[in-house]
């Protein structure tokens, strides 16, 4: 019964992105964008194919690129960026007094999103093959494939929740939501997380100290996964940690949620 | 269950941290901010009995939203005990959540850019309402409120007074059995207004719904509310019939004169305040006790035509409660 | 002729300082921000050092070119975003109608669309910068010839930047189509961080003239770098000129079509 509530927000939010066409569409061009530049930057690095650097070949680190615009797409992109301003602003409210669980419409909506953005990507990866024609790594392998599908539901899960606790921040200073955000979301996520260069090429000390964030396991370590560099008990030790981080994340959120409702003043009417 | 609303003893404090100005005043309030509490509730208490038709009224920042965002559960009280219809608001369980519906002016639930019907379909979803009663209930409000050919539309192409009926619909599909309407009429010019009115009455009346409502209009008040409750800086003043209101509360009466020739102003003025004149009407108003005796003064002493002695408008009674006049004139 | 420019330094002065005071009661948040974009610039040089720590060069650059071709990208955006804030507000200008009241004042409705709503922390960061681009561009060893066409082919990127944007208010009178416009800009200006050599044709032919990335930002860098002769600067010079005057033009006809509708 109470997953017909869930489709009807799949529905709406979904048709909501139609109505921001244009916006949608400027967003997928700067994706693509990056993804341009990161691709001509890498071929001009491995002019030479049978070069290797940093533990990767023209092919491999290629399909990192493409890699990045189809994980992004399934990871990041989220309409849960939209709670800060409805803190901020007392819009929620609205939320609160229907008898729905917000984290769950909120994941529900993030899932249309990531579901519009990943039929997007897979699109503009089509077309970006056919231009640039890249070497592409495809994997084969049964049980790294699962394994990287499940490092995928895991790293959606656990972005959200560290979403979700930046957009908290207005419970208790409206003014700094989208500062924070920024910050952490855009700067901080995209860089750590592999985002924009594998982060194999950092030096070693500096990667042990990201391991203990959960950034790695959100792009670079699913896409390892898929390129086979991360297999057997690594990948099933991946797994768990990245468990880990949904465990401690979820329950930061929802502690910290509780909090902001107390002193939530339902203001900006 | 017997009561619809009980409230007892509540009190709703906020923390406020205080921001001096200028540059150095910024720096200040992050290092070592100072905190100041604001009092919004100060031990209020009341009851409504199901079905119940209620005003409540004050002037801005007394405690009235404030009273309303605590029974729908949106604020956490500081203290005491608030019950509707049996259940605690602030848990916000579902079943309470699938009873109440709060109406607020300017807060809109319906989703900017789709038809006002993308919408209210969610909210059949979200409220779980079957099929049939849906369509019953969705179909009654739309005639109620006369928006039948808005549904499809673009919410964001709608007027302000459109839009709110539309956002009254998409709060009352799921035929709440407490509504609390925050400043209902605000911005509807005054067509819009008597039709609101006119929907807010029979929606008491058909579902026997109770209803709270806080309004600055005193039409609205007039209109639907037999019993009001007053709050003032978070304090209850009044609980009882607008009537019993007017009469507690008005230490004068009106007289109104018809004279039959121009007199001195200035001798009417001895016998009571003189509120308006314009000839050959003059209005007076004279302390309760005093009235027949200035009345017989006034028949004595002046070319008197005509004379009426009548009770101070509910009106300006109202008025004063806005204003914050209350205050001395009930505490006794 | 001084008196003009006098008058416009000051009015620019008194439009910027009214954005400064507003912005220093959101110190705290304005700070946040500050460090996200310097954090940003931060991950970028160090992601072009450890790639090059690996390969050695980049299209034939090495190391400290790169990274000067990097921070020259930073500078002219930078400076670009600094001066034309206000062309982000301009759409809500024509929308509320505040345009027909800028029409009417005695100062030009450019001027006053295209600056004035310039980001104090934006300020911050080009003195740093322009430290940081004088130490690793005295590592390259250039002749003073090199340094003046660096800085003439700067200030000529600018004039292309400033050119963009007058367009782009131009059409906006038109079809309202700002924000996109600029967030495309943008977009494809961010493709400058790296030197356009690393693109394949045609995307670099593209880059090079249609959308003149390559004229903006790797061309000053390549001056510098005594990769560019005195012919070369010369043409730059003439395209952006004639890009200057085209924009003003097509303002001049976007103004003829403006029809003031307020809602």
């Amino acid at each position: 019964m109470s997953l017909k509530k869930y489709i009807s927000i799949f529905k709406i939010s979904f048709a909501q992105e139609f109505a921001y066409r244009i916006n949608f569409i400027m967003w997928r061009v700067r994706n693509v964008i990056q993804i341009i530049l990161l691709f001509f930057l890498w071929t001009t690095v491995f002019s030479d194919p049978s070069k290797v650097i940093f533990g990767y070949d023209r092919t491999k680190i290629l399909t990192y690129v493409f890699g990045i615009l189809v994980v992004k797409a399934i990871v990041l992109s989220a309409r849960a960026v939209d709670v800060a301003g409805e803190i901020s602003r007392g819009d929620v409210s609205n939320l609160l007094l229907k008898p729905v669980n917000f984290f769950k419409y909120w994941l529900t909506r993030d899932l249309s999103s990531k579901a519009l953005n990943f039929i997007f990507s897979a699109f503009e990866i089509v077309i970006l093959f056919l231009i640039l024609k890249p070497e592409i790594y495809l994997q084969t392998n049964l049980f790294l494939l699962v394994g990287f599908f499940l490092s995928l539901i895991f790293a959606i899960l656990a972005f959200f929740a560290l979403l979700m606790i930046t957009s908290f921040v207005p419970f208790w200073a409206p003014e700094l939501g989208w500062g924070v955000q920024f910050l952490v979301i855009v700067i901080f996520t995209d860089f750590l997380s592999g985002g924009l260069f594998p982060l194999d090429i950092l030096p070693s000390f500096i990667q042990k100290f990201l391991y203990l964030t959960p950034f790695p396991y959100l792009i670079f370590f699913p896409i390892q996964v898929y390129l086979g560099k991360i297999t057997g008990t690594v990948l099933l030790g991946g797994l768990l940690i990245s468990l880990f981080w949904i465990f401690v994340l979820w329950i930061a959120m929802g502690w910290i949620w509780r909090r902001g409702l107390l002193i939530y003043r339902a203001e900006g009417r | 269950m017997d009561k619809a609303i009980i409230v007892d003893h509540l009190v709703k404090n906020f923390e406020v941290i205080e921001k001096k100005p200028g540059l150095a005043g910024a720096i200040d309030s992050i290092v070592s901010p100072k905190k100041k509490i604001i009092r919004a509730l100060k031990n209020i208490s009341f009851t409504i009995q199901p079905g119940e038709l209620v005003g409540f009224i004050g002037p801005n920042g007394a405690g009235k939203t404030t009273t309303l965002k605590i029974l729908s559960g949106l604020l956490y009280p500081t203290a005491g005990f608030t019950s509707v219809l049996g259940y605690d608001p602030w848990e916000r369980k579902p079943e309470f959540l699938k009873k109440i519906s709060l109406v607020m002016g300017q807060k809109n639930q319906l989703w900017w850019d789709l038809p006002a019907a993308e919408t209210l379909e969610l909210n059949r979803a979200i409220y779980e309402i079957p099929k049939k009663e849906y369509e019953e209930v969705v179909s009654e409000l739309v005639t109620l409120l006369e928006v039948g050919k808005l549904l499809n539309i673009q919410v964001r192409r709608l007027s302000l007074g459109q839009r709110m009926r539309l956002e009254l619909v998409a709060a009352l599909l799921h035929t709440p059995k407490v509504l609390y309407l925050d400043e209902p009429t605000i911005g509807l010019d005054l067509i819009a207004q008597q039709k609101m009115r006119d929907f807010v009455y029979e929606y008491n009346r058909k579902y026997e719904a109770t209803i709270l409502l806080t309004s600055h209009n005193m039409d609205d008040l007039i209109d639907l509310a037999r019993r009001v409750i007053v709050i003032d800086e978070g304090q209850i003043l009044f609980d009882g019939a607008l009537e019993e209101l007017v009469s507690r509360f008005a230490k004068e009466k009106i007289i109104k004169v018809s004279l039959s020739r121009e007199d001195d102003v200035k001798k009417i003025e001895t016998i009571g305040k003189v509120k308006k004149i314009s000839f050959p009407e003059v209005i007076l108003s004279v302390p309760r006790e005093a009235v027949a005796v200035a009345a017989a003064e006034l028949l004595q002493n002046f070319p008197v035509s005509d004379l009426t002695i009548e009770e101070i408008p509910i009106e300006d009674v109202i008025r004063k409660v806005f204003r914050g006049g209350m205050r001395r004139s009930l505490q006794k | 002729m001084i008196k003009t420019l006098g008058r416009y330094l000051k009015v620019w002065w008194l439009m910027s300082r009214n954005s400064f005071m507003g912005m220093i009661s959101q110190r705290l948040g304005a700070s946040i921000f500050l460090t996200g974009k310097l954090l940003r610039i931060g991950f970028f040089l160090a992601f072009i050092y450890l790639l090059l720590k690996g390969t050695g060069t980049l299209a034939g650059y090495n190391l400290n070119q790169t990274i000067f071709f990097f921070l020259t990208f930073n500078l002219v955006d930078i400076i670009a975003q600094f001066l034309f804030r206000e062309v982000y507000r301009f759409r809500p200008l024509i929308i509320s109608g505040s345009f027909d009241l800028v029409m009417t004042k005695p100062i030009s409705p450019l001027f006053r669309s295209l600056m004035g709503g310039a980001d104090i922390y934006d300020l911050i960061t080009i003195p740093p910068l322009i430290v940081a681009i004088y130490l690793v561009g005295r590592s390259l060893g250039p002749s003073p010839t090199h340094v003046l066409f660096y800085v003439l082919l700067l200030i000529n990127g600018l004039a292309l930047a400033t050119a963009f944007h007058i367009a782009v208010i131009s059409m906006g009178i038109i079809t309202l189509e700002i924000d996109h416009t600029i967030m495309i800009y943008r977009d494809i200006t961010n493709l400058g961080r790296f030197p356009v050599d690393i693109y394949k044709q045609p995307f670099q032919g593209i880059l090079t003239y249609l959308i003149p990335v390559g004229i903006m930002i790797t061309l000053p860098a390549k001056a510098l770098m005594g990769l560019v002769s005195p012919l070369g600067v010369l043409l730059s010079f003439i395209v952006g000129t004639a890009a200057v005057l085209v924009s003003i033009r097509l303002w001049n006809f976007a103004l003829t079509k403006y029809t003031s509708a307020s809602s």
